[in-house]
């Protein structure tokens, strides 16, 4: 298992190998009686329903009972191509923006290996790259004229620090 | 100085000052860090003031490193699930052939 999150690309990405079939990973995403028992099955989350129609352009809500609150992880599927790929938005009702995650699913001799891509609203990823970068230019700079060295190459943790 | 770019405020030419870089090239640079909500402005009369503003980068940073964790989690239970359902050929079961289970 490996997981990675990427502020200048906008993707949150977890990677596992599973010791089964990539259809029997794949299919798990897709039968709403499964979905329930690995995706919220955890934690002391109440379903309340689950609903999916598992195809381009069909919608799935998968609404939650956590405590007091009510929360409805609504999306619509964009990519649905069995047994590697499978591409969809993903929201929270009562959120503005809606995130689009991909799995992907690669076979491997014993099993397969799934990486699932989280990608921020676009609004965020269409900015942060270069937001990032601007920033580590212009700390780096000013770095190096307050130390009175002559400008070297910022350094990259320059963006933490912002 | 890095605190008071954090702290308060200064002009595009102030900020632009230590970097032998213009103003219109630092302009260029404030005017994408804006857009991204990483730095605001404020305008008095002729004079714009620039306030950097790194909870942004903080916030998106923290819904990563949330989503990170939320779909490593759900990558564990459905491997714990098809491991205890795994059966003892490798072909997939049409979901017809699954037992319906209530939520």
């Amino acid at each position: 298992m490996s997981t990675s999150a990427d502020p200048e690309s906008g993707v949150a990405r977890a990677v596992r190998r599973f010791a089964v079939p990539p259809a029997r990973v794949f299919d798990a995403w897709l039968d709403p009686a499964l979905v329930g028992r690995w995706m919220f099955a955890a934690g002391g989350d109440e379903i309340v329903h689950i609903r999916l129609d598992p195809r381009v352009g069909g919608a799935f809500s998968f609404k939650v009972r956590r405590g007091e609150q009510e929360v409805d992880h609504v999306g619509e599927y964009r990519e649905i191509e069995r047994p590697r790929r499978l591409a969809f938005t993903w929201g929270v009702v009562g959120d503005d923006a809606s995130d689009g995650v991909t799995v992907d699913i690669v076979p491997l001799e014993d099993g397969c290996e799934v990486t699932v891509s989280h990608r921020m609203h676009p609004s965020w990823t269409e900015f942060a790259p270069k937001a990032a970068e601007a920033w580590a230019t212009m700390l780096g700079a000013l770095d190096a004229a307050l130390a009175g060295r002559s400008s070297e190459t910022p350094a990259r943790t320059a963006e933490r620090g912002a | 100085m890095l605190r008071r770019l954090a702290g308060g405020e200064q002009t595009v030419g102030e900020l632009a000052e230590p970097f032998r870089m213009s103003v219109q090239a630092a302009s260029k640079h404030v005017r994408v860090l804006e857009r991204a909500g990483l730095v605001r402005r404020s305008i008095r009369g002729r004079t714009h003031r620039l306030r950097l503003d790194a909870g942004r980068l903080a916030e998106a940073q923290r819904w990563l490193s949330y989503y990170e964790r939320f779909w490593s989690e759900r990558l564990d239970a459905l491997d714990a699930l098809l491991q205890s359902e795994a059966p003892e050929s490798s072909q997939a079961l049409p979901p017809s052939a699954r037992e319906e289970s209530d939520p």
